[in-house]
């Protein structure tokens, strides 16, 4: 067996605060082998980030490396002269860090920036760097790299610019590359995009990479080992399969119990007799540009039919409309057609004072925990502005409700004179449920409650739901990119893409076998946290091709036929029509001729 | 949740210097509001009346103990004059303690005036923007577009040489301030996830820009006070120092140093000195204080 390229032992950072000094990272040792992809997962805060940074010798001010050591190539890291490290990180070590796409510097042409990191490390000459930066572009897949070496980042589409950042990473060829986060806040299909080039690329460099994520997905498709830091330890190095199939440490069994527990079954679906509770048809909703008679086409035409104690959800990209469906059906946002029956009532049509009265039946839960809550207000006074609008009972009796819901989400009443600060993401997110909860609705939006909440915190949250919709009867929509959670939830699914729901079914009937060319697209990029079947394994063509067309000049015909390897002349000049067949929906006309 | 605390959002140690810089604003601060309550009554001697010794010189720095000395124990025919006396015999440092009363009382209840009345219309513009709040931008716009020195001197002119209307003068220049501050955080206070749940839960406009954007909006109106009531006393003084502030003989710093900016020239600059050097620490520690706040509220 080689001699692995990276030896970290009792890695160890702290950092001084007013209460003293706090060890985000404390005794970290584990191995990387040459061409090895590791996983680095844990929740926010568990010292991921810090650990990435230390093993090039790196922490954020006020931080400091209190000891241990990092050997790469037999050279202790900590212990070497700075001119020396620094020789180090970006030719031996590459960096890819969060949001890739700020990265690039706007003012350099794109070849300048992969020459100028290539001749910093490697010196040689000015054609010698451009050499290299064309070959780089080549390497990771852009197509022309002679003409694209002189673009600017701006010319360059949100695809290419994540490519170039990979070829500047990798442009020395490193023997390691750390990679923090680069996907987190990417749409699915760029997530598997930018991972498949970058795993790609490293095939041809001889790169092993340090990959820190939260998602499971990722290191389950992209991983051959998986390091699981918790509190500041690693308490966890397993082979992929195994630690999927018998995590050992508590914190790994917790954060894979939903995946264990729930096995492949669909959720059972809600008796075809249920009462409809929540029905749209039409919905439509134009946002007008400023100085400009031309208008966002963000929903259009949207039917939903949700029943009641069905949690249905609604998958799409960012930019597909989904989160205005939401607040149209709550009325946070007031559409420009179609209408909103619930329970025999058009919502639409209501005045703002008359839908004053629905509001504690219908609920919304958003995206973001933090945002949610009014700093200012204790846990108690934020549970109670609902039922001090719509109940008549007194202070002493609003705030046994609100004690009780707490417990509902599985929080202590303790927690009822706190302010939100210091909570953290998940426990917020409780408390949002919890106040929409309060005024015992009957049907609830939540907007991508999980997105922001680290993996033990979003099963939690999802076992919550799942209870929730068990023991209340609420129907939900809901709203999110993440399809592992709906697979989990819902009992239907709609899939949107540009404003329009291209095909809706129940949750087996989508995920098992998706007809829409979109809906197959979205689901072969999705990562199921499932190492038998590793996207690396089993390479799938690229499914869809460019970009998103722009919802301010829509294409005549199918909106997506620019981007489907399935379109022809047909698809280009007639708009699809959403037809129903066997209980499901599609928007394609070869599919429903049954061509594809 | 973890036991630990996320690192990222651990807060940076605030510097060593901003925090002296705080304590310096915050003495100054304290002892000018102490003086604007007992700063007339014990002085040596009564800042309305004058005294015989015309233009006295102060006394050197060696000579201070024993006058204090000698003073103490009754010995001295009249009580010493630290400061000097002006040209009509009044005793400046009598006069420089006292002066707060007039000029802190003016900056503070301009600044109030128009820190309500700002915040209310900047709640407004910020909240409902339309025809009428656009308006009232631009309006505040042309206001801001003159120099406050001389839209104070042209107001307290028009309306007369009283208090009252000074202190309307100041307030009125300084208002565009707190409504372009507040609107500004209104604006990004009210696109906050929190307020788009108030609405879903329920709650009237009117109530959510009360309840929640209000509140969450006020800081930086706050932290511009202490700047604002700095600048207003050095407009005060300024005021007096053309003529159009308040009237003499009250004791106030403008007043004193153009008193004594007429025999500046003869050599006596004690007159004017003194109560310069009283406008500049106070200006200074209430910019400072509003600085080290707005930091510290940033750093959260």
């Amino acid at each position: 067996m080689a001699e692995p390229i990276l030896k970290v032992r009792n890695l160890a950072v702290g950092y001084p605060t007013p209460a003293g000094m706090l060890q985000p990272v404390k005794g970290v040792s584990f191995d990387i082998d040459a061409r090895e992809v590791v996983g680095l997962v844990g929740d926010a805060g568990s010292g991921k980030s810090t650990t990435a940074l230390a093993l090039l010798g790196l922490a954020r001010a006020p931080g400091k490396i209190m000891g241990g050591s990092v050997k790469f190539d037999g050279r202790n890291l900590l212990t070497l002269p700075d001119e020396d490290i620094r020789a180090i990180r970006g030719r031996d070590i590459g960096i890819i860090v969060q949001n890739p796409r700020a990265a690039l510097n706007p003012m350099l042409k794109v070849g300048r920036q992969i020459g100028n990191a290539y001749a910093a490390h490697n010196g040689g000459s000015a054609s010698d760097a451009r050499a290299q930066a064309i070959e780089m572009l080549r390497m990771v897949g852009i197509n022309d790299p002679e003409r694209r070496v002189d673009t600017f980042a701006h010319e360059l589409s949100g695809g290419m610019a994540q490519r170039a950042l990979i070829a500047m990473a990798l442009s020395s060829r490193p023997r390691l590359l750390i990679a923090d986060e680069p996907t987190s806040g990417l749409d699915v299909t760029i997530q598997a995009q930018f991972l498949d080039q970058m795993w790609q690329t490293v095939q041809m460099t001889g790169s092993a990479i340090l990959l820190v994520t939260q998602e499971l997905g990722v290191i389950a498709n992209y991983c051959d080992r998986v390091l699981v830091l918790h509190e500041g330890r690693i308490v966890e190095d397993a082979p992929v399969r195994q630690f999927f199939a018998a995590p050992r440490h508590p914190y790994s069994q917790d954060v894979l119990r939903l995946y264990r527990e729930k096995g492949s079954d669909y959720p059972a679906q809600v008796a075809s007799g249920a009462p409809v509770l929540m029905q749209a048809k039409g919905l439509t909703k134009n946002f007008p540009i400023r100085h400009s008679s031309k208008v966002v086409h963000a929903v259009d035409q949207v039917a939903l039919t949700i029943r009641k104690g069905e949690a249905v959800g609604l998958v799409g990209e960012s930019g597909s409309g989904k989160t205005t469906v939401g607040r149209c059906l709550v009325r946070l946002v007031d559409p420009t057609d179609g209408t909103i029956l619930f329970g025999g009532t058009d919502l639409s049509r209501l005045s703002n004072a008359a839908m004053r009265g629905y509001r504690s039946r219908v609920q919304i839960v958003f995206q973001d925990p933090f945002d949610s809550v009014n700093p200012r207000w204790t846990i108690a006074q934020i549970l109670d502005e609902p039922l001090r609008l719509h109940s008549t009972d007194d202070a002493a009796a609003r705030r046994k409700r609100a004690a009780e819901v707490l417990a509902l989400v599985n929080l202590p009443e303790a927690l009822l004179d706190r302010k939100p600060k210091g909570l953290g993401a998940g426990a917020l997110q409780r408390i949002n449920i919890a106040r929409a909860l309060i005024l015992r609705p009957d049907f609830m939006v939540l907007d991508e409650p999980t997105s922001v909440l680290a993996p033990r915190a979003r099963n939690a949250l999802i076992a919550l739901l799942a209870r929730l919709q068990a023991e209340l009867g609420i129907s939900f929509l809901f709203i999110s990119h993440d399809l592992t959670t709906v697979r989990f939830l819902c009992q239907r699914v709609a899939v949107m893409y540009l404003g329009q729901i291209v095909e809706e079914g129940s949750v087996e009937q989508v995920f098992s076998a998706p007809q829409h060319p979109y809906s197959r697209a979205l689901l072969s990029a999705h990562l199921f946290p499932d190492p038998t079947h590793r996207r690396v394994d089993h390479p799938e063509a690229a499914a869809l091709q460019g970009e998103i067309p722009s919802p301010i000049d829509l294409p005549k015909g199918c909106y997506l036929a620019s981007r489907c390897g399935f379109a022809n002349d047909a698809c280009r000049s007639t708009p699809q029509v959403l037809t129903q067949q066997d209980g499901r929906a599609v928007r394609c006309h070869r599919v429903v001729a049954g061509e594809i | 949740m973890s036991a630990l605390p996320d690192i990222d959002a651990l807060p940076a140690l605030p510097p060593k210097r901003a925090d002296w810089l705080f304590r310096i604003g915050l003495v100054i601060v304290i002892t000018v509001t102490i003086l604007a309550a007992i700063g007339p009554y014990i002085g040596p001697y009564d800042p309305m009346l004058t005294t015989v010794r015309v233009a006295q010189p102060p006394p050197s720095l060696v000579e201070i103990p024993g006058l204090l000395t000698s003073w103490f124990a009754g010995t001295l025919p009249y009580p010493p004059h630290f400061m000097g006396t002006d040209v009509s015999g009044y005793d400046i440092f009598s006069r420089v303690i006292a002066a707060p009363r007039t000029d802190l009382v003016i900056a503070l209840t301009a600044n109030f005036l128009s820190l309500a009345v700002g915040v209310f219309l900047g709640l407004i513009a910020g909240y409902f923007r339309n025809v009428a709040t656009e308006l009232l931008m631009r309006v505040s716009d042309v206001m801001q577009s003159f120099p406050v020195f001389i839209s104070a001197m042209v107001l307290v002119t028009l309306a007369g040489r009283s208090t009252s209307n000074i202190v309307i003068a100041l307030a009125f220049v300084y208002i565009p301030i707190y409504i372009r501050l507040t609107r500004a955080e209104v604006l990004s206070q009210k696109s906050r996830g929190f307020v788009e749940a108030a609405r879903a839960m329920g709650n009237s406009e009117i109530a959510i820009a009360l309840r929640h954007v209000l509140p969450n909006s006020l800081t930086p109106a706050l932290i511009q006070s202490s700047v604002t009531i700095g600048f207003a006393i050095l407009l005060t003084a300024g005021l007096s120092f053309v003529g159009a502030g308040v009237r003499p003989p009250t004791p106030e710093w403008g007043l004193m140093i153009s008193t004594g900016a007429n025999t500046i020239i003869l050599g006596e600059w004690w007159p004017s000195v003194f109560p310069g050097i009283a406008i500049s620490l106070t200006v200074f520690g209430f910019a400072v204080l509003g600085n080290a706040l707005e930091r510290r509220y940033e750093d959260g």
